[in-house]
């Protein structure tokens, strides 16, 4: 028996070496390459141990199948015998599968695009500065990725384990909450290696930036967008469309004529195919641009789109063309028919349509602006007019009802109605854009035109995504980010259902200010460039563009977070050098416990979200999220001075119970941005810091909690110091006292802390060692 | 079942809030607990009613019945300003997270918490934690009393549709509870 499981495994171990040109010698192969689901369970387990899984169910009823619904309260069980935390994790595997896949389709779909167009041997060429180009690949599958075909390779494997992981939703498969778990770790994962596939693609396909800082300022506001112009909005996040309206507009000298701006992922990824193209927003101001009618054409690809644009289009007379096949809105399907023809009917009759060939799409989304905007009437609403319009509202709460930020709109709409615009433009500011007030309204009042008074008329400027960190720029960081001199590395990413859109600006400029790296993607990183200082500067234009203390890092688009995560892979491969090929858990392990790593994901909303997040958590970095999120309805949290924190010291091959609590989290919620900052510089701490590392962190913590938390010292500070040296100057003696207070006892100091060797593991000790 | 002001915190189940407006009754269930918890949310220092902070409403209440606070968020800023200090510093997931579990010895380390009261959080993370008490914690009653329904809870106040409801039933609640001293 033992031997027939011996002869499955080498023959599945050869079908992976072939995949993986195992034959290629530029990494020893590590103990996971290509895992499967069960793969990598023991690392998950032991995460898990420590963050345990907390759950805040946001329906107390499984309604899957047709036992139920079933009621999962008071310890009862469903029909099919899941419990509430059961039901919790699954629902969250799900998320994450949701999320992996709208990942794992774009990267199909661009890679597959850009094969059809260049052919699958095109390079992988990421420039001078790039030549570890696609960290997880190389770590979770063990490739060395050289071709779009080899980067169709990654996504194939990624989608045979998705349908393992779908797969164990079904009623009666997977019933402990651990699994669903660890599974949910495995599909996000794979997340990040979907992600990786699909930009590395668009940078080599469509020539992105990359290997460079300093990508140009871009145009980004609502504002940005001159009106006398015809106007055509992208909206989502695959650039197959946009770059095509881009060309046909360079190629027909035509560019002078047309503005292009985008809403979401789909504004990033069309400035880095052209600076010229500007930034509307995010996504909470998507519906409230649509309304404003301003865009002559609006051209729809994937994801995070409003499901009834093309019904919102109609209603303002913008022309509509969907582009995916992940979004047909029911649309007549026009991809094969005449140019001319279809832009006479859509001019003429007002005609939507889905157009899948790219090309043919970009064109007609220039002939019918160009067509449509002389007829149309592009004006917003005088203060006057929206006084009038606010006069119908009777204050009665119904649109505070129904909004998910819980503000009271009809109060400013009151207000307005009086002449008093300011609460109005507050609410803008914490505005997420669903249009649920509107449609609640029972006198019919027209909450967003009423908005247009508020939006601001400024323009700002944002930096052009730049795709991955540079290599040169690890070797120069990896030092100090893993002894704790550079305090952290904090990544702003992720959805705008932000508590406020301001948020985020002023968290960056206050982690910038304070020396830490700044990374930021999607949604976060256009709003990051959305404020202005006093003197008329955006964070973009104070702060230098690389990846160095104190710098500001727009580093592209949703797909463009997976190098984030990996630049923290590239400082253990480069700084460390531990090698990547198939070695997840060394990789994760060394970032869990050397590099001062946090994602921030004020206002994340998406399944996408759920699993950037996730897959950050498997590889070691915690996430903070704001309140929106609870209704994720799952947390990874520790009981600090209650849980275990007994890592292995790895040179001495010794057991060692630190009792610090670092990282403290992994998931965690918070409500204020204020609250959110002090744990953010806490959860840089790692337990690899050196003295001087760590004194640099604690004097941020420190000095975060006296001025968001009324002074004082953090009450869980002796957690944190091993020995006086760990402590700041400026604050030593009052800390001196506090821990004399509570009995403080120094703590050893450990240079080389890992998890191997404290769960069951493939990996041996001397894997960690470097 | 009394709908919740905010549908996003509409419940989808069936074990609901008992909703209460009784100030007497609040006190009655707040006096019979051996060892109560109130966690206070940033929303106390954003509102005030005619003058007076809720967060001023909140420390009362603690006063009154000599009740532990736990400060969530950056509360404990503005606690220092009123010259107070809470009992303990959790945020919000993290307080729940330590109530559910029975052996916990709670904030005077005389055991867990039986009664465990929220103030001023935005009501859709204030219900998510009560969602997480309500399930993993049985072994306490929870209860709000913000001016909304929330279902998770075991005891909530109603969607107060004037201000002066809710600072009438405040003060109520107050003299009730240094009434039964």
């Amino acid at each position: 028996m033992a031997k027939v499981v011996e002869t499955k495994e080498t023959k599945k171990r050869q079908e992976v070496n072939r995949i993986i040109r195992a034959e290629d010698q530029w990494e020893p192969i590590g103990a996971t390459p290509m895992p499967e689901i069960t793969d990598l369970r023991n690392w998950d387990m032991r995460l898990l141990k420590t963050y345990k899984p907390w759950y805040a169910p946001f329906c107390d009823l499984c309604c899957f199948c047709t036992y139920g619904k079933c009621d999962l309260t008071e310890c009862r069980r469903g029909a099919c015998g899941i419990d509430i935390s059961g039901q919790q994790g699954r629902i969250i595997l799900l998320a994450c599968c949701m999320g992996m896949s709208a990942h794992g389709g774009h990267a199909r779909h661009i890679i597959d695009y850009l094969i059809e167009k260049y052919g699958e041997d095109l390079k992988i060429d990421l420039g001078d500065s790039v030549a570890v180009e696609a960290p997880h690949i190389r770590t979770v599958l063990g490739l060395k990725p050289e071709t779009l075909a080899d980067l169709r390779t990654a996504i194939e494997y990624v989608e045979r384990e998705l349908v393992h992981l779908i797969s164990s939703l079904h009623t009666g498969q997977e019933g402990s909450y651990m699994d669903y778990e660890s599974k949910a770790l495995h599909a996000s994962m794979l997340d990040h290696v979907a992600m990786e596939a699909a930009d590395i693609a668009q940078i080599v396909g469509f020539k992105f930036p990359t290997s460079v800082a300093d990508t140009p300022l871009v145009d980004a506001g609502l504002a940005s967008l001159d009106a006398t112009k015809p106007i055509v909005l992208v909206v989502g996040h695959n650039p197959a469309s946009s770059t095509n309206i881009i060309d046909y507009l360079r190629e027909n000298d035509l560019y002078d004529k047309v503005e292009i701006g985008g809403i979401c992922c789909t504004a990033l990824e069309t400035t880095r195919y052209s600076d010229r193209a500007k930034i509307v927003g995010p996504l909470s101001r998507q519906l409230y641009y649509v309304r404003t009618g301003m865009a002559d054409v609006i051209m729809t690809d994937e994801q995070c789109i409003r499901t009834d644009i093309a019904e919102e289009a109609k209603k303002v007379g913008s022309a509509l063309i969907a582009t995916s096949d992940k979004a047909c809105y029911g649309l007549e399907d026009a991809s094969e028919r005449d140019v001319d023809e279809i832009v006479k009917e859509m001019v003429e009759e007002g005609k939507q349509f889905l157009i899948l060939d790219h090309e043919k799409a970009g064109e007609v989304a220039v002939k019918v602006a160009l067509k449509l905007a002389p007829k149309r009437k592009k004006e917003l609403i005088s203060e006057a007019e929206a006084q009038e319009l606010a006069k119908a509202c009777r204050e009665c709460e119904m649109c505070e009802r129904v909004c998910p930020n819980l503000f009271s709109i009809g109060h400013g709409i009151r207000q307005v109605a009086e002449g008093n615009f300011e609460p109005i433009r507050e609410i803008f500011s914490q505005c997420i854009g669903c249009g649920k007030c509107e449609e609640e309204c029972p006198r019919n009042v027209p909450i967003f035109k009423i908005m247009q008074v508020a939006a601001s008329k400024d323009t700002f400027k944002v930096r052009a995504g730049r795709g991955p960190i540079m290599d040169t720029e690890i070797r120069n960081v990896g030092a100090p980010i893993v002894l704790g001199t550079i305090p952290g590395v904090i990544a702003f990413v992720g959805c705008s259902n932000y508590p406020d859109i301001d948020d985020v600006a002023e968290m960056v400029e206050e982690f910038a200010r304070r020396k830490y790296i700044v990374v930021l993607t999607g949604c976060a990183a256009m709003v990051a460039g959305m404020k202005k200082d006093e003197n008329g500067l955006t964070v973009y234009e104070k702060y230098p563009p690389s990846f160095d203390a104190g710098g500001v890092v727009n580093v592209g688009s949703c797909v463009s977070n997976a190098h984030i995560t990996g630049a923290a892979m590239k400082i253990a491969n480069i700084f460390a050098t531990l090698p990547l090929r198939g070695n997840y858990e060394v990789i994760a392990d060394y970032i869990l416990n050397r590099v001062g790593a946090v994602g921030v994901a004020w206002g994340a909303m998406s399944q996408k979200a759920a699993s950037i997040g996730t897959g950050c958590n498997r590889v070691g970095i915690p996430v903070v999220l704001g309140p929106h999120s609870s209704k994720y309805r799952r947390l990874y949290l520790s009981k600090k001075g209650e849980d275990d924190w007994t890592v292995m010291d790895g040179r001495k091959a010794e057991l060692v119970d630190t009792g610090e609590p670092s990282p403290e989290h992994l998931a965690y919620v918070t409500e204020s941005k204020e609250k959110a900052m002090v744990l953010i510089a806490k959860l840089c701490i790692r337990k690899n810091d050196t003295p001087q590392g760590r004194a640099v962190k604690l004097n941020h913590y420190i000095s975060l909690y006296k001025k968001y938390m009324g002074g004082g010292l953090p009450e869980d500070l002796d957690l944190y110091v091993r020995t006086d040296k760990d402590l700041p100057i400026v604050y030593k003696r009052e800390a001196m006292a506090y821990l004399k207070e509570v009995g403080w006892k120094p703590k050893p100091v450990l240079s080389l802390p890992t998890l191997i060797g404290t769960y069951p593991s493939k990996v041996s000790l001397e894997a960690v060692i470097h | 079942m009394v709908l919740p002001l905010h549908r996003v915190n509409v419940l989808t189940g069936i074990k609901s809030a008992k909703v209460l407006e009784d100030p007497a009754e609040y006190a009655g269930w707040i006096r019979r607990a051996k060892r109560p918890l109130l966690v206070l949310g940033p929303k106390l220092a954003e509102i005030s009613l005619n003058g007076k902070s809720l967060l001023e409403y909140a420390l009362e209440i603690a006063k009154a019945a000599n009740i532990p606070t736990c400060a969530t968020a950056h509360i404990k800023g503005k606690m220092a300003e009123l010259g107070a200090t809470p009992d303990c510093q959790y945020d919000l997931v993290e307080i729940a997270n330590r109530l559910n579990d029975p052996e916990w010895q709670g904030v005077r380390k005389e055991g867990n918490h039986d009664l465990v009261i929220l103030f001023g959080m935005r009501t859709d993370m204030g219900n998510q934690a009560l969602s997480n008490l309500k399930h993993f914690a049985p072994h306490l009653k929870t209860m709000t009393l913000c001016k909304y329904v929330y279902p998770h809870a075991d005891y909530s106040l109603p969607n107060f549709r004037k201000d002066e409801q809710w600072k009438g039933f405040l003060e109520n609640l107050i003299t009730s509870l240094k009434e039964e001293k």
